[in-house]
């Protein structure tokens, strides 16, 4: 298992960022940031579609808030409504979902990548040799020079500016996309992990090399990049995501009435059908 | 059907939690023990450095007897360690207190046991008494003539090759890329030089020129007297063995696979040999032939004096996994060893296996031979005794101790 994981994801995505290093004249920070970008727009058909799904998503959740309270006691009830409101909409409640599943074995294998290729310890050197290929813009670029701006990319940032800059793009990629609970419960979750998570990972960066941290960043400034032209603006982060009441505006995901919406397509789930490529009426588009 | 409920986002940070988990459990979960110290022999004992911070003196009769640890002329050196950060791989497994390791070979010279360590990212250079080290407190005792390098709480760059003793002056390359010469005796700096490049392979010296590569796909020759550079040659990779000068040529390995003949005078390429990864050992010469181990799980045999290009080499042998320690000659034997902890007597003029042992623990160190003993420092942090003309270990002996 560990083998065919080497071949067929950890290596080529390995000796890919040491022949961009080669190219970029050794340097491993530029490396870093371009097949972050690379990696990003290659999975961007699958982020658009997520984007949109959730989006399609969020205008539901209303409705779906309606149907919980309506069928509160009869869970079956309620299950069927909520699936016939789900294939009205041409949604798969679990489409934005599997976008996030192919992307975690490249987050995996990018964050092994940077691990391996930086080489901290000559043991790892030693392992590096296991998995490049002949290709002499590989083997002639190893062992790689790890200093980027003020950073040593296998060590972390000893100052606390990579650490900032992943929470504060983390938080406002998470921002733009978390919509306002009518709920005061759910919206005091809601502020939670749109802090918690930030936090966390701005702590991580304190103790993960700073190769890693990077990735983390432009991973993060794409995503806002992507999520803005998308998404069609700032999203939740031009307005307050707290309190029920909630003014709409142009050109921001928000949270319609739904009765509007069910039994004609919005132009959120038409694009969406028509990007599916799924027949209305069938089962779970995605 | 709850799931169905749950915010996206919610489900994304879940998911996003669980690869980090993933990643700190993938790169964090086995800790391995660092550093790969060859072993000297001095006048019936065995030097080398431990895996956790120590420096042994063995008595091979005591070991093989099997008597209690110390036995005579035996001690362990816990030696202080620096306080530097170690290489970090995520928040469960960055170790407050950093261990100081060993890679390079000890070296003995009087009196003195010369030991160069590394502790992540800075290393010193330590001087111990060979019959008893008399450092009180991590600090040397100057009755005994032992030193530190650099003195006090300060460290230079963690130092990987092993040092060189030349003159009465000890040599080292350190990973700040800078080369020192200190005075053997005192410990004092008689010069530096700086590479610009990490520098993680030994000095090789000949004929009062001392010759070093960096990361930098650069290899250097100084002079010995105050280190004055008589030339410098770049290659399409850097150098990845330490160099073996014999006669007037200087043979090494690169990463872009190749093994290299220079001439040692004017760094003139001879010959360059291609194998199929990196000459990570130092090659042995002998009699006109290089033995050069690789990590395509080959040994070559080459002649020393003429270009030769692949599949004109003498003999080639092929292990069971690539051949990281630097192998030994033992009369008309030359000792191989294979990553995965099998030693192979292999005859020299023509490659044939006459012997083979199976340890089993990886094998990374330097061999060192005494007579017909090879002794092996292996990854599970015994040491072995191979008899090489039975083929066979004769003792083993734990560096867990305490």
């Amino acid at each position: 298992m560990a083998e065919l994981w080497n071949t067929i994801i950890l290596e080529p995505i390995l000796n890919s960022l040491i022949a961009l290093c080669s190219v970029f004249g050794g340097n491993f920070g530029l490396a870093i940031i371009v097949f972050t970008v690379i990696v990003r727009v290659a999975l961007l058909p699958l982020t658009i579609r997520q984007t949109r799904s959730t989006k399609v998503m969020q205008e539901l959740q209303p409705k779906l808030q309606e149907l919980q309270k309506k069928y509160a006691k009869d869970q079956q009830k309620l299950q069927q409504e909520m699936v016939k409101l789900y294939r009205e909409a041409g949604v798969n409640p679990l489409g934005c979902l599997w976008p996030l599943l192919i992307q975690l074995p490249i987050w995996i294998a990018l964050y092994q990548s940077i691990m391996q290729a930086l080489a901290a310890t000559p043991e790892n050197l030693l392992n590096l040799s296991q998995h490049l290929y002949s290709w002499d813009l590989v083997v002639r670029a190893v062992p790689l020079n790890e200093r980027f701006l003020w950073l040593q990319l296998s060590k972390p940032d000893p100052n606390l500016i990579l650490a900032l800059l992943v929470g504060a793009t983390m938080w406002v990629q998470q921002k733009m996309v978390t919509p306002p609970a009518a709920d005061p419960r759910q919206q005091s979750v809601n502020n939670m992990t749109l802090l918690m998570m930030p936090l966390m990972f701005a702590l991580f960066t304190l103790s993960f090399p700073s190769g890693l941290a990077l990735y983390w960043v432009v991973s993060n400034v794409v995503g806002v990049v992507i999520q803005y032209f998308v998404g069609g603006g700032w999203g939740y982060l031009a307005r307050p995501s707290s309190g029920a009441k909630v003014p709409p505006t142009h050109g921001q995901p928000q949270a319609k009435p739904v009765s509007k919406m069910v039994g004609k397509e919005t132009e959120q789930s038409k694009v969406l059908t028509k990007a599916a490529g799924s027949k209305k009426g069938g089962p779970f588009r995605r | 059907m709850r799931l169905i409920v749950i915010p996206k986002l919610a489900r994304a940070l879940l998911l996003l939690a669980f690869a980090v988990a993933v990643l700190v459990t993938a790169s964090c979960a086995n800790p391995e023990w660092q550093g790969w110290s060859g072993i000297t022999y001095y006048e019936g004992s065995l030097f080398l450095g431990s895996m956790d911070g120590k420096v042994l003196a063995i008595n091979p009769d005591s070991r093989k007897d099997n008597l209690p640890f110390p036995g005579t002329g035996e001690w362990a050196f816990p030696f202080p360690t620096l306080g530097a950060a170690r290489p970090v791989c995520g928040p469960t497994c960055a170790s407050p207190a950093p261990i100081a390791n060993v890679y390079a070979t000890p070296l003995v010279a009087g009196q003195l046991v010369y030991v160069a360590t590394c502790s992540g990212e800075n290393g010193r250079i330590l001087a111990i008494n060979r019959s008893a080290p008399g450092y009180a407190e991590g600090t040397p005792m100057r009755s005994k003539g032992e030193w530190v390098y650099p003195g006090g709480v300060e460290s230079i760059g963690a130092i990987v090759g092993s040092p060189v003793l030349y003159d009465g002056t000890l040599y080292f390359g350190s990973s700040n890329g800078k080369v020192y010469a200190l005075d053997a005796m005192y410990g004092e700096k008689r010069w530096v030089f700086d590479t610009g490049g990490k520098i993680w392979t030994s000095p090789a010296i000949g004929n009062d020129v001392l010759y070093v590569s960096n990361y930098r796909h650069k290899l250097y020759a100084l002079s010995v007297r105050d280190g004055t550079l008589l030339w410098e040659k770049e290659f399409p990779a850097s150098v990845s063995s330490s160099p073996v000068i014999a006669g007037d040529r200087l043979f090494f390995g690169t990463f872009d696979c190749y093994l290299y003949a220079l001439d040692a005078a004017s760094g003139d390429v001879k010959w360059k040999f291609k194998g199929g990864n990196w000459f990570w050992a130092t090659p042995v010469v002998q009699g006109g032939a290089v033995y050069a181990a690789c990590l395509d799980n080959k040994v070559y045999a080459l002649k020393a004096d003429t270009p030769i290009e692949r599949g004109e080499a003498l003999w080639e042998f092929t292990c069971d996994s690539p051949v990281i320690a630097a192998p030994v000659l033992v009369g008309d034997w030359l000792v191989v060893s294979s990553k995965s902890g099998k030693v192979y007597v292999l005859r020299v003029e023509t490659g044939s296996l006459e012997k083979m042992v199976a340890i089993g623990a990886q094998i990374m160190a330097p061999l060192c031979a005494v007579d017909n003993t090879v002794y092996v420092h292996a990854r599970d942090r015994c040491i072995y005794a191979i008899d090489v003309e039975r083929g066979e270990v004769v003792w083993k002996f734990s560096l867990v101790v305490k």
